[in-house]
């Protein structure tokens, strides 16, 4: 299946569920970037991965060169993957900002030297 | 207007009585924003009680003088008294009937024994050729003319039946002039003597707080919302129309009293006092409550009079009886030929259901006596507490702790004097026997009181012992069956007491101090005060020319009191002269205490420079109430005003004529008539002056002249002094009596409220406890206290292992998160293919 | 055979290189490193964008991602670039519960992508002949408030739908706070005793 599936491709357009797998994987690797380096910056990073991951879907499903007559979203999904972008960019500020701020307090950005809210 | 008697008077008396009953609620109200520091209360006060004495006036001048005309006076026309003295204005017809009616009554006592109407009789043949036509004359006097309604109904439980209502006849006209005259004056002088307490703070010199005066805001708006609350009360009492009302006001009376002597309560001598005088009364009262229990129980009423229809004329029921009598009535009913005969519900009912006993009770007459004789004694238990008489005298001289208009007031006009009103008052339901106890405590009195004011110095108590003996006269007077003597002096007392007691108070204001040995030859700083008080001394001690209508008001009405008693003595005999010989004793020590007073304060040198330099008369608002009351003093009791006409208009029924006793067989009340032959006048007015000579006399030359000096008699006499110092030790023997016994009983329940009932109580509270421990470890730790814990404890273990995914560690949230995340897909992926297959 | 469908082969290489530098973010112990590989796995997603028609998209990620987000993560790599923290390993407990979350997540992830029949990409000859429309204008008019690609929709349809002018407004502002909070972060320096000053 997955043979015919990777056979297809190269002569038929891809589909949505073919950008949703990219995403998926860009997004796993984000969570599991984030779930697994110890450098904040490297959450950082991952962070930026499954936004991306979620954007492309958005993509994906705003694309009428995809559509197969599923559900679309149409311009509503450039759209809302601009703003995606625009705040993912604006947390980058904001998290780097703090990253900073915890480097200059705790001389690390070792994320698990924040533990202070351990319960 | 309409001034008929039957709806003019109801309706004046009435407005008299509740303006100072406007005034008290008015300054209660609003007294302190009277003007500055409450100073027109005291206007609106005397304004209520002198409108209240115009309102008097009218009711007395223009509807009671007008309609009821005086009897012929007795004073030196005692000869044909027999003839014309016709007792109240009733008409002949029913006076003769009843006359006739007496002698065929088969119960009259006449034919059986000793009649006191004979014995009288036979003891003035002398003096009377047509005696019997005395008797006939007096024998059955109809009740006096009255006019009795009640305004209002306070309920009626059953029989009794409370009631606001009036008892209107020319004694409470009378009573209602005097009192409001009284008072007006003394309320004018209180504007003066009160002066200080406009003053605020009031400094009270006599109470030290903290080593300083007293400073206190002043009262003066309060000593006349008091005044006005008393003169409201004593004109209760004079027109209450039952028993049940005189009650109430004779306690409004006691705890108005109570307010007054006590108005510098924040000295401890004036609130003990205002205690002794409130408890005192209230031993009396007790005995009171006893009569009028004893009354109600057998007469089922507490009306002084019969039912009466708007126009005065008692209803009858269709056969001819009275609709609702009264007391009086169904005491002496015009059966019985007015005299005083137990009705049958006062006497027992085995009595009157077993036929022996009742022919040997009738035989003797006795039935139903003794109860009387209670009911009686019971009532004037009541006036020997409100009157200061003998076993209750003590509280009358500590009165005199209140300012002194409210002594002038306490013990001329309103309180002492209720308690002889209400003797006059209930007068027809004394039996001979009642009669000789209130002779007897009458006399004892008279003559206690006379000689411990012999041996005082505070000027105040001196008049204030002098009271009680005057009221021993009255009390005398009326138990030797002088009711006309008793009241009479009630009235001029009033005058002159009043009078002597707001002298005494100018004294008082002028040098501050109430002792008399730090007085001496004031006459020339304040000359009106001394010649007033010579006048009021001159007209208790009752100086007059012998045998001539002319004297001072004293004058008038002790001489009958003692004409009264020799009265008595004669037909009595033996030991009854006893009451004659205290009588004259009395007022020859009466001269001499007065006397003694007046020269020690008045005359001589002054004993106190200091004292004396800075002495004056007091303002005239003061001085003129002296003035006025002064007149009266002399001239109130003089024939030509005839007030003992106005009182023999209200003569009781079937009193005017005696009595003779039941239980006591051989006492007789003379009649009062009796007392004014010429032998006794001729005898009594010699005795009496001559021992106000020898009173005056004494005093003088040991006060005036110097001639002894009283220190050595002092010395010689030291054992008697030191009794009379002492006053007889009553406050001592109460003391030892009452107070102790009282104060140990009290102990002793002390004793048994710690030892018994609070030992059973704190068992009873340790039971309790030892219930509640054992509890407390069987139910509370384990059950109770289990459940909570366990149910915390699994909050607490659920809490900590919650507590483990707290980490803190970023990453870690980052995999829950992912894993809550794929475990909801999963679920609905589950969820949703369950449904779909 | 027919013939070979080059924007599925473009896809192919772009979809690639982003899971595989992803997978290299993911796997590198570098923080230098790791920015690279993100920069590169982002430009290859641009690619994505731009197959899907999303031109102004696909321009924004370079433009903002690629040339913005990343030389600000660069610079706070150089900012904190220490040696101790240039080359952080990851505990081996850490990787395996990584990996089992990760992998059962994109399990799930696949097999919903796939489990929908409509998702699976639409006939060659329905999309080759589909004009070709720039969508900047689109995108520009919609931020502006006014959705040209719904004129021809129904009313029902179009109702609610009033372009994104007041969330590009939020954003805007959004934008703004969020740069002076940064500076503001960034500037604070560490004190060792803070004290009250003035």
């Amino acid at each position: 299946m997955t043979s015919s599936l990777l056979a297809n491709l190269l002569t038929e357009p891809p589909g949505v569920a073919h950008y949703m797998t990219v995403g998926a994987v860009m997004f796993v690797c984000g969570a599991m970037c984030m779930a697994t380096k110890r450098n904040a910056l490297g959450v950082l990073m991952g962070i930026e991965l499954v936004l991306n991951g979620a954007n492309l879907n958005f993509i994906a499903f705003g694309s009428k060169y995809l559509d197969n007559g599923g559900p679309q979203l149409g311009l509503d999904g450039s759209l809302i993957a601009l703003f995606v972008i625009v705040l993912a960019a604006a947390e980058a500020a904001v998290a780097l900002a703090i990253a900073l701020n915890f480097y200059n307090n705790h001389d690390s950005i070792d994320v698990d030297r924040a533990d202070q809210l351990q319960g | 207007m309409d001034l008929t008697p039957a709806t003019a008077l109801p309706k004046l008396l009435a407005a008299a009585w509740l303006l100072p009953l406007a005034s008290f609620v008015v300054i209660l109200f609003v007294g302190k924003r009277l003007g500055p520091h409450g100073k027109w209360a005291g206007y609106l006060a005397v304004g209520a009680i002198v409108s209240a004495f115009l309102l008097s006036c009218v009711a007395m001048f223009a509807v009671w003088l007008p309609n009821h005309e005086l009897p012929v006076a007795h004073h030196g026309e005692h000869h044909d008294e027999g003839d014309q003295h016709d007792g109240a204005p009733a008409d002949d017809d029913h006076q003769h009937g009843t006359a006739a009616l007496l002698q065929d009554a088969p119960l009259t006592a006449c034919a059986d024994h000793d009649s006191p109407f004979q014995l009288a009789a036979f003891q003035e043949n002398e003096a009377h050729a047509d005696g019997h036509a005395v008797e006939e004359g007096h024998a059955a006097n109809p009740p006096p003319t009255y006019y009795f309604g009640d305004w209002y109904s306070l309920g009626q439980f059953g029989a009794l039946k409370l009631t606001i209502g009036y008892y209107i006849d020319a004694l409470t006209v009378t009573m209602f002039c005097m009192v409001t005259l009284i008072a007006s004056c003394v309320h004018i002088y209180a504007l003066g003597y009160m002066h200080d307490e406009l003053h605020d703070p009031y400094h009270d010199h006599e109470v030290i707080v903290h080593g300083h005066h007293l400073h206190r805001p002043g009262r003066f708006h309060r000593f006349f919302q008091y005044l006005s609350l008393f003169c409201f009360s004593m004109l209760g009492i004079v027109i209450a129309g039952n028993v049940a009302m005189v009650f109430v006001f004779w306690e409004l009376v006691g705890i108005c009293s109570y307010f007054l002597i006590g108005f510098y309560f924040e000295r401890h001598s004036a609130s003990t006092a205002a205690n002794k005088a409130f408890i005192v009364n209230r031993v009396g009262d007790f005995g009171m409550l006893i009569g009028m229990m004893a009354l109600w129980a057998s007469l089922g009423t507490f009306a002084f009079g019969d039912k009466q229809d708007a126009k005065g004329q008692t209803v009858l029921t269709e056969s001819g009886a009275i609709a609702e009598p009264g007391i009086f009535s169904q005491l002496r009913t015009a059966e019985n030929g007015y005299r005083l005969v137990p009705p049958a519900s006062m006497i027992a009912e085995e009595t009157r259901n077993d036929p022996a006993i009742e022919a040997e009770d009738a035989a003797a007459g006795k039935a139903g006596h003794w109860l009387l004789l209670v009911a009686g004694v019971g009532i004037f238990c009541g006036c020997v507490g409100k009157s200061a008489q003998f076993p209750l005298h003590v509280w009358l001289p500590d009165a005199m702790e209140g300012p002194t208009p409210v002594s002038a007031l306490v013990h001329s006009a309103t309180m002492v004097a209720a308690g002889v009103y209400l003797v006059g008052r209930f007068y027809p339901a004394f039996c001979p026997e009642a009669l000789l106890v209130i002779a007897i405590i009458g006399c004892i009195t008279l003559s206690l009181a006379a000689t411990i004011a012999i041996t005082a110095t505070d000027i105040k108590r001196v008049l204030a012992y002098s009271t009680v003996s005057q009221l021993g006269y009255m009390m005398l007077a009326l138990g030797l069956g002088g009711w006309i003597a008793g009241l009479f002096h009630l009235i001029t007392h009033a005058f002159f007491k009043s009078l002597l007691f707001m002298c005494s108070g100018s004294v008082i204001h002028a040098v501050h101090t109430n002792d008399m040995t730090e007085m001496g030859g004031l006459r020339k700083k304040m000359p009106i005060t001394a010649y007033t008080m010579l006048i009021g001394c001159l007209a208790i001690i009752g100086a007059g020319v012998p045998l001539t209508p002319i004297g001072f008001s004293g004058y008038f009405s002790k001489d009958s009191i003692i004409e009264q008693a020799w009265s008595h003595a004669q037909t009595n005999g033996g030991v009854y002269w006893a009451f004659l010989a205290m009588a004259v004793i009395g007022a020859s020590m009466t001269a001499f205490y007065m006397f003694r007073l007046w020269f020690m304060t008045f005359t001589g040198a002054p004993r106190d420079h200091h004292k004396y330099d800075h002495a004056h008369e007091s303002p005239r608002v003061m001085t003129g109430p002296l003035v006025l009351l002064a007149i009266f003093a002399i001239a109130v009791a003089w024939p030509a005003f005839r007030l003992t006409g106005l009182l023999e208009q209200a003569q009781p029924v079937g009193t005017a004529a005696g009595g003779s006793g039941v239980l006591i067989e051989d006492l007789v009340v003379p009649a009062e008539h009796l007392s004014h032959a010429p032998n006794i006048k001729l005898r009594a007015g010699l005795a009496a002056f001559s021992s106000a000579f020898i009173g005056v006399f004494g005093a003088a030359v040991v006060y005036l002249w110097g001639y002894l000096n009283p220190r050595e008699i002092k010395q010689t006499f030291k054992p008697i002094y030191t009794l009379l110092w002492n006053k007889w030790y009553f406050d001592q023997l109460y003391n030892f009596l009452f107070i102790q016994p009282a104060l140990f009983i009290g102990r002793q329940i002390a004793a048994f409220d710690r030892g018994v009932i609070d030992w059973f109580l704190h068992a009873c509270a340790w039971t309790v406890r030892l219930f509640s421990m054992v509890f407390d470890v069987v139910f509370d730790r384990t059950l109770v206290d289990g459940t909570v814990n366990t149910a915390a404890n699994w909050t607490w273990d659920f809490g900590l292992l919650l507590r483990r995914f707290q980490t803190g560690s970023l990453r870690q949230y980052v995999l829950f998160i992912v894993m809550g995340t794929w475990f909801m897909c999963l679920a609905y992926f589950a969820a949703a293919f369950v449904l779909m297959s | 055979m027919d013939a070979i469908y080059w924007p599925s082969v473009f896809f192919l290489i772009f979809g690639a290189l982003a899971c595989g530098f992803a997978l290299a973010v993911l796997l590198s112990a570098n923080i230098v490193r790791m920015a690279f590989y993100l920069v590169l796995s982002l430009a290859a997603t641009s690619g994505l964008f731009f197959l899907a028609g999303q031109e102004f998209v696909g321009a924004m990620q370079l433009l903002i991602y690629v040339g913005g987000t990343l030389v600000l993560l660069i610079f706070g790599v150089m900012l904190t670039s220490q040696e101790r923290f240039v080359n952080m390993k990851t505990l081996a407990g850490d990787w395996v519960i990584g990996m089992i979350a990760g992998g059962a997540l994109l399990s799930l992830l696949t097999a919903a992508a796939f489990s929908v029949p409509e998702w699976r990409g639409p006939e060659r000859a329905a999309v080759e002949n589909l004009p070709i429309e720039p969508n900047a204008t689109p995108i520009g008019m919609g931020l502006l408030g006014a959705r040209v690609d719904q004129i021809g929709a129904p009313a029902d349809e179009r109702a609610g739908m009033a372009g994104y002018l007041f969330p590009f407004e939020i954003v805007s502002v959004h934008l703004l706070v969020v740069l002076i909070g940064a500076a503001y972060l960034a500037r604070a320096k560490r004190r060792s005793n803070p004290l009250p000053t003035g």
